[in-house]
């Protein structure tokens, strides 16, 4: 039985952009002085730097299933990161209420010289989990990313594929309300991809909220009822999936015969 | 068991108990991974205060006669050298906290002071460690232990302070100039002779012994010494050291809480 989360009423966004802006430095070794150093934050953009993300403006309710859509280099991925908070915006507000499970980079918080069972712990912990719960879902982990062989191996004699499945099955299995994929998806044999979808489905029907970003039209279909079409660092259409994608073909896609 | 994924539960913690659980894992993770790809483990961490203090001790006892400091010289070693261990390999590392762990950086969203604050808790753990050696020392040379032993939790106290407010200062601004990675280094080594380590702060010439109080390591390391070395204590020192390692930790956290915004963008 699904207790309630808490007593903030359903209506209000767990996630809600206001205004939001980004800049990055087009040439990363560019001159730096102490004075732009220490600059507040601004909306001028100073030579040299270009908005990746400008006036974006969403937000979203408990349990939709989101899909980003968008041409490489379009801020997608910054998105991600803004929402999961891994960097600041420039502009604008970035609101969410809730805990956030980010698949995105998900091998980066193991470390080579550990084994997996330490890592298993080190990175569920620093998502904020306590032992107890680790504990309880050890199992079901290792089982997920079946390397139930390899539990006191250290990490940096794991396969390519293994080090993924190993941090997929622990950030999925993360106690948060929001999950937030990046491409994830596209790694792995395609059993255990299909084993991932499952999963996905699993934690939507659970009532999680889902931001995906994909190139994959069939996975978004699956996933998502709502698109966002980012294009030059804009949002330029915030609707169902459906038109999102119709309209992404329209514009850069492979015409259809 | 699919229970648990259709409840989605509140937060069980506050954010401070949360800072100390990431915290004290990183830390705990910094220590492990040392301790496991070396065979001599918890030793490395004492064996390098301990050749350099050999070798100070030697060169001061046995090549030149000795006129600085007091005796029992070894322990009067010791008792700087081991907190500067912790002070010297704080800060170093810091000049690359955020460069090592980048790509974990930008996987999680714990406060970034964390970064910093995890190696100057790491080296903390190895200093207090390593307080054992010092014990060892004291008792072989017959060095008197007094009332002073009670300021070492406000030495500890200082130097957390200090060093944590250098690692925050320095973490943010070696990202964006890297030289300034070797210049720490250099700085750390001049640091070294101009610190109270080999010779006490009351061994400087008159107008020196004043200036000296506002290297903040003077008060501290006196602090520790009078644990042994009653007349080592220096309240002056100590005052104007204190007012240093807060003015220090004030500006790591402003400069720091200044260029988070831009680190994030650059690692």
């Amino acid at each position: 039985m699904a207790a309630p989360v808490s007593t903030v009423p359903s209506t209000l966004p767990v996630i809600s952009l206001t205004d939001v802006g980004i800049r990055f430095r087009r040439n990363r070794r560019g001159r730096r002085n102490f004075k732009d150093l220490f600059a507040a934050r601004n909306r001028r953009s100073r030579p040299g730097e270009f908005w990746a993300l400008q006036n974006v403006t969403f937000s979203v309710q408990r349990g939709e299933a989101i899909g980003v859509v968008g041409r490489n280099g379009q801020g997608k991925s910054t998105l991600l990161k803004l929402v999961t908070g891994v960097v600041l915006p420039d502009a604008g507000v970035v609101k969410v209420t809730e805990g956030v499970a980010p698949l995105i980079e998900i091998t980066g918080g193991f470390v080579d010289d550990l084994t997996v069972r330490d890592n298993v712990y080190l990175t569920a912990g620093l998502h904020g989990m306590t032992r107890k719960q680790i504990d309880a879902r050890f199992d079901e982990i290792i089982d997920f990313a079946e390397i139930a062989d390899f539990v006191d191996t250290p990490y940096k004699h794991l396969s390519s594929g293994m080090k993924v499945r190993i941090a997929f099955a622990v950030i999925s299995r993360l106690e948060e309300p929001i999950i937030l994929v990046d491409e994830v998806l596209a790694v792995g044999d395609k059993a255990f991809r299909e084993k991932c979808y499952r999963r996905i489905e699993e934690l939507l029907a659970g009532g999680r909220t889902l931001f995906i970003v994909s190139h994959n039209e069939r996975d978004l279909r699956r996933f998502c009822k709502r698109g966002l079409y980012l294009d030059k660092g804009d949002l330029v259409l915030d609707g169902p999936i459906e038109d999102v994608l119709a309209r992404y073909n329209d514009e850069y896609g492979v015409k259809r015969t | 068991m699919n229970s648990s994924f259709a409840t989605v539960p509140p937060q069980q913690r506050t954010p401070l108990a949360r800072y100390w659980h990431s915290l004290w894992l990183l830390t705990r993770r910094d220590l492990r991974v040392r301790y496991s790809t070396s065979a001599l483990g918890y030793f490395w961490s004492i064996l390098d205060p301990l050749v350099m203090a050999g070798i100070y001790w030697f060169v001061f006892t046995q090549v030149f006669e000795r006129d600085v400091g007091e005796s029992p010289y070894i322990v009067f070693l010791l008792s700087a050298l081991l907190p500067w261990m912790w002070f010297n390999g704080a800060v170093s590392d810091c000049t690359r906290a955020f460069l090592r762990e980048a790509k974990l950086i930008r996987s999680t969203r714990i406060p970034r002071t964390i970064w910093v604050n995890r190696l100057v808790l790491s080296k903390g753990i190895e200093f207090v460690a390593a307080i054992p050696v010092l014990v060892l020392f004291a008792v072989v040379y017959g060095a008197e232990l007094n009332a002073g032993v009670l300021l070492f939790p406000l030495a500890i106290v200082l130097q957390v302070t200090l060093t944590a407010g250098v690692g925050l200062l320095v973490a943010p601004l070696v990202v964006f100039f890297r030289d300034l990675e070797r210049a720490v280094k250099l700085i750390l080594r001049f640091l070294f002779y101009a610190s109270p380590i080999i010779y006490s702060t009351r061994d400087l010439p008159g107008d020196l012994h004043f200036w000296a109080a506002f290297n903040p390591l003077s008060g501290i390391f006196s602090l520790y010494r009078s644990a042994f070395f009653p007349d080592q204590l220096d309240w002056f020192s100590v005052g104007v050291g204190s007012a240093m390692s807060v003015a220090f930790l004030a500006l790591g956290l402003f400069v720091f809480a200044r260029t988070e915004r831009a680190v994030l963008k650059e690692i």
